[in-house]
């Protein structure tokens, strides 16, 4: 038989719903003010990253887990993120050539 | 001590204690949610790398597709939240409030689907392509498709998957600890769609 959890309220996760509603809002009004594109970018990337972040420490439930199951998640996490950059260094190339390249 | 005793049943083995303390699905799901992580940063690099550097972007979307996509934002986050409460059902052995809220979770999975597709035929209808639109860089239309595609294939997949586990779960064959399995899942597409939404429709607005 399933051992049943004693839980408490969903306050906390009420909170967390209006926050991920209000952030999307909140970038549609950035998205129509006449800035910078790279402001632009960094607002929104923020808002993104603080909505995501509230979504996975309690929707997903990752702030209920041990200390060591969250460093592990974002460690690993963060490291398949770098790792993608390979892509970068290929993608200039194609954009400006191979660096010191002498064939034109 | 030879594999014939462990198969015979002559000796237990003395397991060792779960990783951080949780099932193993359980990680194999956080396992998964990584790699598929990686996924999506490919191609939100890609995209990001092709928008920045190409100079004839298309601006396309008009306030009519910012009100769409902050719909299916709503529908989105919403069955983030029963998906929440069908899991906490789930944790009391409520089964069949677990069942429900997993319904109503799927039902806006399927809403969110027929919006999309919506917003596709839009587009089409407006010209775009894979490898063609009316207003500038062809690169728009590939990205475009790949990246919404990518995730409605995912909001797809998790429709399905709540309602094998769903059904699974109310008969008895499945656990709790599947229903949150789930619910990661679930709450990574929307996750997912949180970068969508600003990166492919906010930064491409007329204005």
């Amino acid at each position: 038989m399933q051992k049943v959890e004693k839980q408490s309220g969903i306050g906390k996760y009420i909170i967390v719903y209006v926050c991920m509603l209000v952030i999307p809002a909140i970038e549609v009004a950035i998205a129509y003010r006449h800035i910078d594109a790279v402001q632009m970018v960094a607002q929104m990337m923020a808002l993104v990253i603080l909505s995501t972040g509230l979504g996975i420490m309690f929707f997903m439930n990752l702030a209920m887990e041990k200390r060591s199951m969250i460093v592990f998640v974002a460690i690993f996490t963060l490291f398949v993120l770098a790792t993608i950059n390979y892509g970068w260094t290929d993608s200039f190339r194609l954009v400006s050539g191979a660096p010191f390249s002498t064939y034109h | 001590m030879s594999q014939a005793d462990f198969t015979m049943g002559h000796h237990v083995p003395e397991m060792e204690p779960s990783p951080f303390a949780i099932p193993a699905k359980k990680l194999a799901m956080w396992l998964f949610i990584i790699s598929d992580i990686m996924t999506f940063a490919a191609c939100m690099i890609a995209y990001g790398f092709l928008r920045n550097f190409t100079s004839n972007w298309p601006r396309p979307f008009h306030s009519s597709t910012v009100v769409s996509v902050m719909v299916m934002t709503f529908i989105l986050v919403t069955s983030s939240l029963t998906m929440v409460l069908a899991v906490r059902a789930a944790k009391r052995d409520d089964r069949e409030w677990a069942f429900r809220w997993t319904l109503i979770t799927m039902g806006a999975g399927v809403i969110f689907v027929v919006l999309h597709l919506r917003e596709w035929q839009d587009m089409i209808d407006k010209g775009v392509r894979m490898n063609a639109n009316p207003w500038g860089s062809s690169l728009f239309g590939a990205l475009y498709f790949t990246v919404t595609g990518l995730e409605l294939l995912h909001v797809v997949a998790g429709v399905i998957a709540l309602l094998i586990v769903g059904i699974g779960y109310r008969s008895g064959r499945y656990s709790s600890t599947d229903l949150e399995n789930c619910n990661l899942f679930w709450q990574f597409i929307n996750m997912v769609w949180m970068f969508v939404v600003p990166f492919v429709y906010l930064l491409n607005v007329a204005n």
